[in-house]
């Protein structure tokens, strides 16, 4: 049989090695051309705006590496906020889909409005939280982290709960079926079948819930009684007109949700691994 | 059979009444003690028979209008630009999913940026955006577009990459063009993906209108909003505009799902078979209950 050869255009596709390395030099050389962009000024002729309101980044960058205590201590505000009410989030939401899936009927109902808070927007939620935890502490750090975590966990609830009801009661066709050929009881089939099927949906759910806890908790900054936080600070500093420093907190926000959702895709790799 | 569809559909319907019959109570009695504890208590929970009576009370409360049309004309001021933000942002995100399965070079150069994009606080930045943009209205539908884009755009990407080879194989037997290929198999294979991410982002760019709101005095529910929360008036304005977003969102969602049952007639024929195989499932297990308790297991 004659082998025809394969044009340029199919080998260089077929090549694993360039495939990678293009999925890795493309969106680099994307993301140097736009700072390259940003750096010249040339975004600012796009987009009609003066270096004022979208300082450069170098400068951008400066204000972060100059003010490290300050940047630190709301850094440390927001996360501590985001992480708590993402993992109590997390928990009770998960807990709420293991009492859907041993009530089906009545538990079904409970998650579709479990899941309607999805669509509740976060911004009425936030100022009704602040409302409600006057009373929890004098200290009003305490009393604002407490109502902006609140915010959060509802967020994270919501998301794990939905998630996780299906990884409880999606399996794999026939397992359950093998389950009762094998006599199991309720609590086998549970705790062998149903849990371990659950761990992917799980992260699907944290993939979600990772980044709307670090933007929930920004936003919820916003109507804290207490002045601290990533969030805050961007608010704070554009009514005084600083835009420079309100770009180096947003940047900052973004950091923290990358590095949350590297440490979660980093999780799921180690385990994840056997399946 | 009839009666059987009947109880089922009731069930359900009953099932979630049941529960918010179970919220409101809870609502009422945390209200209760409030009232009981608090100096202010509309501050922090009122009843929902209060919040209702405020609907319906013809007091004036600013500018010569009742709470409730207040409420209702800024709301349509913020649900249009919402509206506007939302379609803008809707069809960016499904043109450049598109974009992203016709070519794999703009694909794995823009992919990545997606993901980043989720993490960037866009509604921090609505501030700046009103900066360059000088004008609210215009930052609104800005803000609203960018948070629909990128579930969207993600989302019928993935619909379009999950068509099976087989169905590619089967378009390549027919010698069919890219253009048949798209319209025919790609299309609508990613339909209900697309829904997917319409159901999420919907409520995200009513959220995103109210919160750019809050920033300048130019009415709108967000404007209403933190001014009531600071007392310049009522503060049923307050409860009302909390609970009107509350189903405003839950209400976007389910609109994308009836378009979803209308634009796309598979789903609804999947929808008629599922529905039928759970009730049949249900049937037999309701059956096997009975069975094992028969036998006393």
């Amino acid at each position: 049989m004659r082998k025809k050869r394969k044009s340029l255009w199919r080998r260089v596709n077929e090549n694993t090695y360039i495939q990678a390395t293009s999925g890795l030099l493309l969106p680099m050389a994307f993301g140097v051309i736009l700072f390259a962009l940003w750096q010249t000024e040339v975004l600012h002729k796009i987009f009609h705006t003066d270096t004022f309101t979208l300082p450069v980044p170098t400068r951008i960058l400066s204000v972060i590496v100059d003010n490290p205590d300050k940047v630190i201590q709301n850094v440390v505000a927001t996360v501590t906020v985001a992480v708590i009410g993402l993992v109590i989030g997390s928990v009770i939401g998960y807990l709420v889909a293991i009492i859907a899936t041993l009530f089906p009927r009545w538990g079904g109902g409970g998650l579709s409005i479990v899941a309607a808070c999805n669509a509740i927007p976060i911004v009425a939620l936030a100022p009704v939280m602040t409302n409600w935890t006057k009373d929890v502490s004098k200290d009003a750090n305490i009393r604002s982290m407490v109502a902006k975590t609140l915010v959060v966990m509802i967020i994270c609830i919501a998301s794990m709960s939905v998630n996780a009801y299906r990884g409880l009661t999606e399996l794999k066709p026939f397992s359950l079926d093998l389950m009762k050929s094998y006599n199991a009881k309720r609590r086998t089939v549970f705790f062998k079948l149903r849990i371990p099927n659950s761990v992917p949906y799980i992260f699907t759910a944290l993939r979600v819930s990772i980044p709307a806890s670090v933007i929930t908790a920004v936003v919820s900054e916003y109507f804290a009684e207490y002045v601290i936080g990533v969030g805050r600070q961007i608010r704070e500093n554009i009514v005084l007109a600083q835009y420079t420093a309100a770009w180096g907190y947003i940047t900052v926000a973004s950091l923290i949700g990358i590095v949350m959702y590297v440490i979660l895709m980093i999780a799921e790799r180690i385990l994840l691994r056997r399946r | 059979m009839k009666e059987r569809i009947k109880k089922a559909a009731s069930s359900k319907v009953v099932v979630t009444l049941v529960w918010l019959f179970g919220i409101a109570a809870i609502w009422e009695v945390m209200a209760m003690r409030v009232a009981e504890t608090k100096r202010t208590p509309a501050n922090i929970l009122p009843h929902i028979g209060d919040i209702v009576k405020s609907i319906f009370d013809a007091k004036m409360v600013s500018n010569n209008m009742t709470a409730v049309q207040l409420v209702l004309s800024n709301a349509s001021d913020t649900l249009l630009r919402a509206f506007w933000g939302f379609l803008i942002g809707a069809i960016v995100g499904f043109l450049l999913a598109i974009l992203m399965k016709l070519s794999k070079i703009v694909e794995k150069t823009i992919f990545p940026y997606l993901m980043l994009i989720q993490m960037i606080p866009i509604l921090g930045m609505a501030p700046i955006i009103l900066a360059m943009t000088h004008d609210i209205g215009a930052s609104r539908i800005i803000i609203a577009a960018i948070l629909t884009f990128y579930p969207i755009a993600t989302n019928t990407l993935a619909g379009l990459n999950s068509v099976q080879k087989e169905k590619y194989e089967l378009m390549y037997s027919y010698s069919a063009s890219k253009w048949t290929i798209y319209r025919k198999m790609l299309i609508p294979a990613c339909i209900p993906y697309l829904f997917t991410g319409l159901k999420i982002s919907a409520p995200m760019a009513i959220t995103a209108s109210i919160l750019v709101d809050t920033l300048q005095g130019d009415g709108g529910l967000g404007c209403i909003l933190s001014q009531s929360l600071k007392h310049a008036m009522s503060i049923y304005v307050f409860w009302q505009i909390v609970l009107f977003s509350a189903a405003v969102g839950i209400l976007s969602c389910t609109l994308m799902g009836w378009i979803e049952k209308i634009v796309s007639p598979m789903k609804r024929i999947e929808r008629k078979q599922n529905s039928i195989f759970a009730r049949r499932k249900e049937a037999q297990y309701e059956k096997e209950k009975e069975k094992s308790l028969a036998t006393g297991e």
